[in-house]
């Protein structure tokens, strides 16, 4: 099911009333084009999955929290943010969740090559 | 070889210098204790080797086979091994309190086991309230692993530090209370008289929850699993042992086994007739019982659980106090009335 | 309040987990893990290699239960390029699965014991009773650790003969051994102690934190992905989920005893039906580099927990794949769960969650 970024919050406190209780993981594919985020829904009584796309454009690379939600997006979004660079609005991060990850490239992205060498943080 | 011989030993060196009087006495008393620091040696270390291959042999391995018969030369590589490291005290460390605890608890220990007696002749020290000078003692111990710990600045040691207060809080007066008792039935703190109270019947039979109580708490007292939250290695690491490096580690393990043969040989002394038995010579019967204890100690630290410290006190206070208060009644009812 | 720093290097920390707890006293106020010391960028890794390059690199994700973490990507890749699995070949490879899970879960037994300051006697025995496991995997598959023996459609070569008595022979004898392990630390009243009621996690909050495997079902819902949505052959195989309500350390170390029970069962009920005929897979050359299916997503129950891969197929080699790791979104519970316990349960509920390193970080 594909969802505008700006309805992402809505459809997701719907399908959530709809049973959908458990998160099964939050993804992002690198299409080059567009970045898509997905999140995996799960139904545990019917155990029925459900898919949710987001379309995101790479210069403008955000999606809301739905940690209030899902407390169990929490290291999923920050895994987003560290290996994407796809900005979670609406959350307070500490720090990263890697230790020693700089932050400022994001490696998953298609532009990064592999092997590629990046410095870590102190 | 019989306690003359024992005894001959002891009196040789002023005998063959033909010292007397209080010249004597101090020689005597210097290679008294000369003796017991060789004996003390000898059972630490073969209490390292008992408790490595019963351990071993519990847990479905040989243990150390390679160096000597049995592997019995293996603690002593592994002493000269770490005798061999690097000795490094942590920047944060109280330099002094942080190293000197840990020989100070050692002699503590020795002198501990210098108080007892080994044979009926065998007594350096025959103090009058002897047993109690032993428990006062003991009682330093968790205070001086808490200056330790706290001396180290590690945070796992302070914690352990904190752990050690109270692990004294919780078993210290159950102990107490059981000596009292131990003292009542013997009518006497001294050592040999408690020894000799126990010629028709071990205090163990007479005050079975007693032994029990007191067993507990000295495993709690020499830091042995269960109660061994000081050192928890799981979760403390090594607890106030954390920062210590590795010649004082070795000093500290020597601690650990000097601890357990005193243990042992408290609840030998007390409560299974210290020295009495028969055909053998009292001083072989005396460290027989204390190996069979040391053995019974050493098969529970390999099957059992860690206690939370927490539990630990909850324990003390509602299980321990209240049937040490209860064996305390009972035997002035039954044998002191 | 102490910050006190737990690892990198520690001995309850089951590799390299680095826990940062702020202590009240004897409680923990908050606890945050911090991860990425064995972070390694599999995910980027497997989008540079062709389909079938890949299996050994997910073997390392979760070094504890390799052959069922490799067998989620090869159905993966199977998924999208269409190829059906042998019917032989279905049975073997839950048979292999339910022998891993075996070893897994007695790893884990032997470190949770460790974790809870036992001084090694559990952790010698289960590592003796998995060795016997292992044994009869390296039967198999030709390797004692990393086995790399799943091919397209099948394995990379069938049981061999014989396999069938050695390992009712093995199951027999770990009957009797989880027997004898919960006798013994369940008649532990130190052991249950230190186990019940402590961690304890919600019905509400397993599935509002996603955790998954025995402990959501140490938690009292009853999802097993056999069950639910079953794969291979586990639909004709009688099993029940193991489900356990407490929610407590000691209903997630129940929930695992009991399917190492069930794994035996599973195991013998599984070489029992099994069907003669031909079990060994496409080999690698023979692969045709085409996919059918682009987007492709397969779910299973390691011993961990569920496994979910989302596979963006290219024709030669994946465009992306995602892992989702059951020890990550446990390890991700720990800091709700260890909130208000004492200092020396923060490694018993660590021990409960069973994670693995190498999948936390991938």
């Amino acid at each position: 099911m594909k969802v505008e970024r700006q309805d992402l919050t809505a459809q997701i406190e719907g399908i959530k009333k709809g049973g959908y209780d458990y998160l099964v993981k939050i993804t992002a594919v690198d299409y080059e084009k567009y970045l898509e985020v997905v999140y995996i829904l799960r139904n545990t009584e019917g155990s029925q999955d459900t898919t949710i796309e987001v379309e995101l454009d790479p210069g403008d690379a955000w999606v809301p929290s739905i940690m209030g939600f899902y407390k169990g997006a929490d290291w999923y979004e920050r895994e987003l943010y560290e290996m994407f660079g796809i900005e979670i609005k609406g959350r307070h991060v500490e720090r990263l969740l890697l230790e020693k990850w700089n932050g400022k490239i994001a490696p998953l992205r298609k532009n990064f090559v592999w092997n590629t060498p990046y410095e870590t943080s102190d | 070889m019989s306690i003359g011989d024992l005894l001959s030993i002891i009196t040789f060196v002023s005998d063959s210098l033909g010292l007397s009087g209080t010249l004597a006495n101090i020689v005597n008393t210097v290679v008294y204790a000369v003796l017991i620091a060789i004996l003390i040696v000898v059972f630490d270390y073969l209490f390292g080797w008992l408790e490595r291959k019963t351990i071993a042999k519990i847990q479905a391995r040989h243990g150390p086979t390679y160096v000597g018969t049995y592997g019995i030369l293996q603690n002593l590589a592994d002493f000269v091994k770490l005798l061999a490291k690097e000795h490094v005290v942590p920047k944060n460390a109280d330099k002094y309190l942080f190293l000197g605890t840990i020989p100070m608890m050692l002699s503590i220990s020795i002198f501990l086991i210098l108080l007892l007696p080994f044979a009926p002749t065998l007594i350096e020290s025959n103090i009058g309230l002897g047993m109690l000078v032993v428990f006062v003692l003991l009682s330093f111990m968790p205070l001086v692993i808490f200056v330790n710990g706290f001396a180290s600045g590690n945070k796992f040691a302070g914690i352990s530090a904190q752990r050690s207060v109270i692990m004294l809080a919780s078993y210290e007066i159950p102990l107490l209370l059981v000596l009292a008792a131990v003292g009542a039935l013997a009518g006497s703190y001294n050592i040999a008289s408690i020894i000799s109270a126990q010629n028709n019947y071990w205090f163990a039979v007479m005050m079975p929850i007693g032994f029990v109580i007191f067993f507990i708490a000295m495993l709690a007292e020499v830091e042995r699993p269960p109660f061994d939250m000081r050192e928890a290695d799981n979760e403390l690491i090594a607890g106030w042992l954390t920062d210590v490096s590795a010649p004082y580690y070795t000093l500290a393990l020597f601690l650990d086994y000097s601890r357990m043969f005193l243990g042992s040989l408290l609840i030998v002394i007390l409560f299974l007739g210290g020295w009495n038995g028969p055909l053998l010579p009292p001083i072989v019967w005396l460290l027989l019982k204390c190996f069979i204890v040391a053995f019974f100690i050493i098969v529970i630290r390999a099957t059992t659980v860690r206690m939370r410290i927490d539990k630990l006190l909850r324990f003390g206070w509602i299980w321990l106090m209240p049937l040490a208060l209860l064996n305390l009644i009972i035997t002035y009812l039954i044998f002191i009335r | 309040m102490t910050t006190i720093n737990i690892g990198p290097i520690h001995p309850s920390t089951h590799g390299v987990l680095r826990l940062v707890a702020e202590i009240d006293g004897d409680t923990v106020v908050r606890v945050e893990p911090h991860i990425g010391f064995l972070h390694r960028g599999v995910e980027k890794l497997v989008e540079t290699r062709m389909y079938m390059q890949s299996p050994p690199y997910m073997e390392k994700l979760d070094y504890v239960a390799p052959m069922a973490y490799d067998e989620v990507y090869v159905a993966a890749v199977e998924k999208a390029l269409g190829v059906d699995v042998k019917e032989r070949a279905m049975y073997v490879r839950v048979v292999l699965l339910e022998l891993q899970r075996i070893a897994s879960h007695l790893l884990w037994l032997g470190t949770m014991a460790n974790d809870l300051g036992q001084l090694f006697t559990v952790f010698m025995w289960a590592f003796r009773d998995r060795d016997m496991v292992l044994r009869l995997l390296e039967e198999a598959a030709g390797a004692r650790m990393f086995y790399v023996n799943m091919r397209l459609g099948g394995l990379i070569r069938d049981l061999p003969e014989g396999f069938q008595e050695k390992a009712d022979e093995v199951l027999d004898y770990l009957d009797k051994r989880v027997k004898e392990y919960e006798d013994y630390l369940e008649k532990n009243p130190i052991f249950m102690q230190r186990m019940r009621g402590v961690g304890i996690l919600s019905r509400e909050d397993a599935l509002n934190l996603g955790v998954t495997g025995p402990v959501l079902r140490g938690s009292g819902v009853k999802y097993d992905v056999r069950k639910n949505s079953p794969y291979y052959v586990y639909d004709k195989l009688y099993f029940e989920p193991q489900v356990r309500n407490e929610g407590d350390c000691f209903a997630r170390y129940k929930v695992r005893m009991l399917e190492l029970r069930s794994s035996i069962r599973l195991a013998r009920m599984a070489m029992e039906k099994m069907p003669a005929g031909d079990a060994v897979g496409m080999q690698i050359r023979l692969i045709l580099p085409e996919a059918k299916n682009r987007i492709v997503t397969v779910n299973r129950e390691l011993p961990r927990g569920e496994c979910f891969m989302y596979l963006v197929a290219d024709p030669q080699k994946p465009y992306r794949l995602s892992i989702r790791d059951p020890s990550f979104i446990n390890l991700a519970a720990f800091g709700e769960l260890a909130k208000g316990a004492r200092t020396a349960d923060l490694f018993a509920i660590l021990g409960s969650l069973d994670m693995v390193m190498g999948g936390v970080d991938r």
